[in-house]
């Protein structure tokens, strides 16, 4: 129904919430409670997303079509059927990707302008 | 499609969700319940302060996301809509969400008003949501059983009064010829010994007919119920069935003690269920016993009328319609039985509406207090609103003159308030869930025969109107002042002393407010003083040092009356020889125990005018009981000893019975009889009216028989001790077990703490009350002070002026003092009038204070003015230390 699936860099810059939901989930499929506990860690407990945050977030990504209800994945977590799980879509994955690529680009951009020094190595 | 999490969080969070938009709730609702019943679970582990951390979290997330998934909704649903409608909602919708937005920006750069605001915005929510959560079970919903608008308690009447019980027979004929009942019951509670065990217990029994409990939707959780036919008199078996909660304590939740034999009364019982703890029918019980085993001497006699019946009615069929046959019903039975049933009828009274009776005049009294509460709270946050609103009128006088269109002023700054009082109403809804199990901890009578109290979505829903409501209110008078600035007005950097609209408007906030208050103290004082009268009613008995007990002896035990007299007459010598008993005695029923019998008695040689017997409160004593409780003898003797089985029957009446009956002559030597059967009872003595069934009743005349000529097996026993009652209660105790090892004794109290009980509702309904007057005090002083620091703050330049024109110290000071006390006097005559038609209401509930009560009328005018006063002085204070150089540069 929406028709913003054409063109994927309409959507970016993404919200600091969506990047991150689709980055938790760049990894393969998740249900909801494990998304927010993936971008915790993910953000060292720096972006804690409550039940409306999540779900409202989750929302704005399926009318976008940059995810979809994925079948729960046997074997893991088999201990809760009512979970839903959520995957990338291809398109959502274009968008990640664009935007990860946008964020990079000025991530070089600052160190070349030495805003920022550089990591140590990990 | 989910089984919700139960527990804390998951209720409150159900409620929570309604928030949000049905479309939006039905995709992710049940997901995000699981979600917050598993972060819970992690935050509480981390204790107290990490859970308060993640409720304060949660609630932000809320308020956070619920504006934004409503516009989601409505854009959502404008998209699959041709494009031409609601255009205009969604436009609206996004921008609700930048108002929202900005807000809360500007909110949070004001912390202390927002914190002060939002406070008093939870208190006023949360009282009003507890107090809704308590009304809402009572009054609103429907009772806990199936089809509990068709039940009725059947009452008996005779002559004015018809609230008596009913006896077995009549029972059992009014059910048999009647087509407008589907079911009728007995359930008669009375304590029942059980013995056998390590130790005597007695047990709180009702004896029924086992249509109860289909009426009451109640199935055994183990084993069955009894038939009809075990219950039946003729057929009844010695069968019995246990309460879930003697069950478990006793009896450790065996299985097995189905089919075992109880010594229940002396007699053997075979146990054939378990009933649930929560059917608990106007009142617990631990053990069910077929009635036919009621072991009162001719308890089911015609006569005897002590059956509580309950009825349901067919559907479809009214309670008049029902009450009209069964009336119709019990005058067949009076011809039939004249000697018994003359002029007795029959009235029906809803079960529900007899629960809440005496609830009622309190809940709504507390309803009105903390609608009071409320609107003192809308008035406090609406002036720091204006107050708010002038610091920000530069603010708004460049974007009016930028081009801003009023309305939507007027929006944003109402918008503000909506978002103040919607995070009020969400932290009051989380206050709530507290104070309701705090309320219904304290609730002086059980609400096991309602739905159980508690905070849900009914709860949730009344607290959002509520909180919008209350937004709106406040919210009203602010944004259209604050609106109205203008460029002319806020360029004029001193605008001299704001607009004398502005400051009219907080004034009027501020008499709200104190005459509001003024009600309140008001209506707290006219309880108060009640509730003091109360205690120092003189009840006819001094029930200092009296340590009080019960016990019953076995009906197969004590078969004969000797047994019993003999019984009785060695417990009281035996209580006599316990050090620090002063005095014992033994009465029936000890008064404010809730016992008590009531007789009809005819006078010797005085034809029956009517067929009807005078009623009379007819008691058991033994000699000394009125030495014991110090109720001293107008006319002739007490009983004694020597007035047994083998001598002339002789009674000692009270004072109203003998002016009644014999108003010109002395009532001692006269004769009465409890009716046509009985032996005749001379009058040896004549002791003043006492309080029976509670503090300050209704005189009754009264009966006292000594229990040599009337035994029976249910007694209590009154000791006047030496010191602290209670210190004697186990040394009493075992002088009875020194008699009989096996029995039972309960209830062992002090006579001061059953006349404590009798008073504890209006107790509590006072407290309660007080409680609120407090805070509205403590609101209203706030307000007070809040305006005259703006009125003040706005009349520097003025008295700088003054001050240099050489106005000393205390002039400035009683300049403002003067002001502040004008708006006091008008706010306290408004009060005073509000407050005398408010006591008017409360009359019912007053006793022995008038409603127009000079003292409490004159004193709280002079609390509130002298709070009005310092909430004046400060202010006033400050203001005469203005140097007068800084206030004319100003």
């Amino acid at each position: 129904v929406v028709k913003r699936e054409a063109d994927p860099t309409a959507l970016l810059p993404l919200s600091a919430a969506v990047l991150h939901t689709l980055l938790a989930l760049a990894e393969g499929a998740r249900h909801g409670y494990a998304i927010a506990q993936d971008v915790e860690t993910l953000t060292d407990g720096q972006v804690r997303m409550g039940p409306g945050t999540l779900y409202g977030t989750l929302q704005r990504c399926q009318s976008a079509g940059l995810i979809d209800d994925a079948p729960a994945p046997r074997g893991r977590d088999a201990d809760d059927e009512r979970r839903r799980y959520y995957r990338l879509t291809p398109l959502g994955r274009r968008v990640l990707e664009l935007e990860i690529a946008r964020l990079d680009r000025t991530l070089a951009a600052a160190r070349a302008k030495r805003v920022l020094r550089r990591p140590e190595p990990a | 499609v989910s089984a919700p999490p139960t527990g804390h969080p998951g209720r409150v969070y159900r409620a929570i969700l309604r928030l949000y938009p049905p479309s939006f709730r039905d995709r992710y609702g049940a997901e995000m319940e699981q979600f917050v019943a598993a972060s819970h679970r992690r935050a509480a582990a981390g204790g107290w302060w990490a859970s308060l951390a993640w409720w304060a979290a949660l609630l932000w997330d809320v308020a956070a996301t619920v504006p934004a998934a409503h516009a989601r909704a409505l854009r959502l649903r404008r998209a699959t809509r041709p494009r031409h409608q609601h255009h205009d909602t969604g436009e609206s919708m996004d921008r609700l969400l930048q108002d929202v937005r900005f807000a809360v920006r500007t909110l949070a750069r004001r912390p202390a008003f927002t914190a002060v605001a939002v406070l008093t915005l939870t208190l006023g929510i949360a009282t009003n949501a507890t107090m809704f959560s308590l009304a809402d079970v009572m009054l609103l919903r429907p009772l806990r059983y199936p089809h509990p608008d068709r039940l009725a308690v059947v009452f008996a009447t005779r002559g004015t009064t018809n609230n008596e019980s009913l006896s077995y027979p009549d029972y059992v004929d009014l059910k048999a010829a009647s087509r407008t009942t589907e079911e009728m019951a007995i359930m008669r509670g009375q304590s029942i010994n059980l013995t056998g065990g390590d130790a005597p217990e007695r047990l709180a029994g009702s004896f029924i007919t086992p249509g109860i409990f289909d009426m009451l939707g109640s199935t055994p959780i183990l084993g069955r119920a009894f038939t009809e036919a075990e219950a039946a008199p003729a057929t009844a078996q010695p069968v019995a069935m246990l309460g879930e909660g003697v069950w478990r304590r006793r009896f450790g939740a065996d299985p097995k003690v189905i089919g075992q034999t109880l010594i229940l009364n002396g007699l053997p019982f075979t146990v054939v269920g378990i009933m649930p703890t929560d059917f608990s029918v106007l009142g617990a019980s631990d053990v069910f016993i077929p009635i036919a085993y009621y072991p009162n001497a001719h308890g089911l006699d015609r006569d005897a009328r002590s059956m509580t019946v309950i009825a349901r009615r067919r559907a479809g069929v009214t309670l008049r319609q029902s009450e009209l046959e069964l009336s119709a019903i019990a005058a067949g039975l009076a011809r039939t039985y004249p000697s018994t049933n003359a002029n007795i009828g029959v009235h029906l009274e809803d079960v529900h509406e007899l629960l809440v009776a005496d609830a009622r005049p309190m809940l709504y009294i507390l309803f009105a207090a903390v609608a009071v509460v409320l609107l003192i709270a809308c008035a406090n946050v609406a002036n720091l609103q204006l107050a708010h609103a002038l610091a920000r009128r530069r603010e708004i006088s460049v974007r009016l003159a930028l081009g801003a269109r009023r309305g939507r002023l007027v929006r944003q700054l109402l918008t503000e308030s909506l978002v103040l009082s919607v995070t009020g109403g969400a932290l009051g809804l989380l206050v709530a869930y507290w104070a309701v199990q705090g309320l219904v901890a304290i609730i002086p009578f059980g609400l096991g025969d309602f739905q159980p109290v508690r905070l849900d979505g009914r709860v949730a829903l009344f607290a959002t109107v509520l909180s919008l409501a209350t937004g709106v209110i406040f919210g009203l008078a602010p944004a259209i002042h604050g609106s109205r600035s203008d460029l002319h007005d806020a360029m004029k950097v001193r605008a001299g002393g704001g607009r004398p609209g502005r400051v009219r408007a907080r004034s009027i906030f501020v008499v709200a407010q104190i005459s509001l208050s003024v009600v309140l103290l008001v209506c707290a004082g006219l309880l108060t003083r009640s509730l003091i009268r109360l205690e120092r009613v003189n009840p006819g008995f001094d029930g200092r040092n009296v340590l009080t007990l019960e016990f019953r002896l076995p009906a197969a035990k004590y078969t004969e009356s000797a047994q019993i007299v003999d019984f009785f007459t060695r417990a009281i010598a035996e209580i006599r020889r316990v050090p620090g008993v002063e005095s014992a005695a033994l009465v029936r029923a000890i008064p404010f125990s809730g016992n008590g019998d009531g007789r009809g008695f005819e006078v010797e040689g005085r034809p029956l005018q009517t067929a009807e017997l005078i009623r009379a409160n007819y008691n058991i004593v033994s000699p000394g009981y009125f030495a014991t409780m110090r109720i001293p003898l107008i006319a002739g003797r007490d009983v004694e000893v020597m007035d047994d089985a083998a001598h002339p029957n002789v009674v000692v009446v009270n004072d109203v019975l003998a002016t009644a009956m014999w108003p010109n002559e002395p009532a001692l030597g006269k004769r009465i009889r409890f009716g046509p059967d009985d032996a005749w009872r001379t009058i040896v003595g004549v002791v003043p009216r006492a309080d029976h069934f509670g503090i300050a009743d209704k005189p009754r005349p009264q009966v006292y028989a000594p229990f040599t000529q009337d035994a029976q097996i249910f007694t209590s026993v009154a000791v006047r001790t030496k010191g602290d009652p209670m210190l004697l209660g186990g040394a009493v105790r075992n002088a009875i077990w020194a008699i009989d090892r096996e029995q039972p004794v309960w209830k062992v109290r002090t006579m001061e703490s059953l006349m404590d009980g009798a008073l504890s509702g209006r107790r509590v309904t006072m407290r309660m009350l007080g409680a609120f007057a407090g805070v509205a005090l403590f609101l209203a002083a706030l307000g007070i002070y809040g305006v005259m620091s703006y009125l003040v703050s706005q009349r520097t330049h003025e008295v700088g002026v003054r001050m240099a024109l050489g106005a000393a110290r205390g002039e400035v000071v009683r300049l403002v003092l003067a002001q502040g006390l004008r708006l006091t006097i008008v706010a306290i005559v408004i009060g005073v009038i509000g407050a005398a038609g408010a006591a008017k209401l409360l009359e019912s509930q007053l006793f022995g204070v008038s409603s127009s009560d000079p003292l409490t009328f004159a004193s709280v005018p002079i609390v509130l003015a002298a709070v009005a006063l310092l909430a004046t002085y400060l202010p006033a204070r400050r203001a005469s230390r203005v140097d007068p150089l800084v206030a004319l540069r100003e």
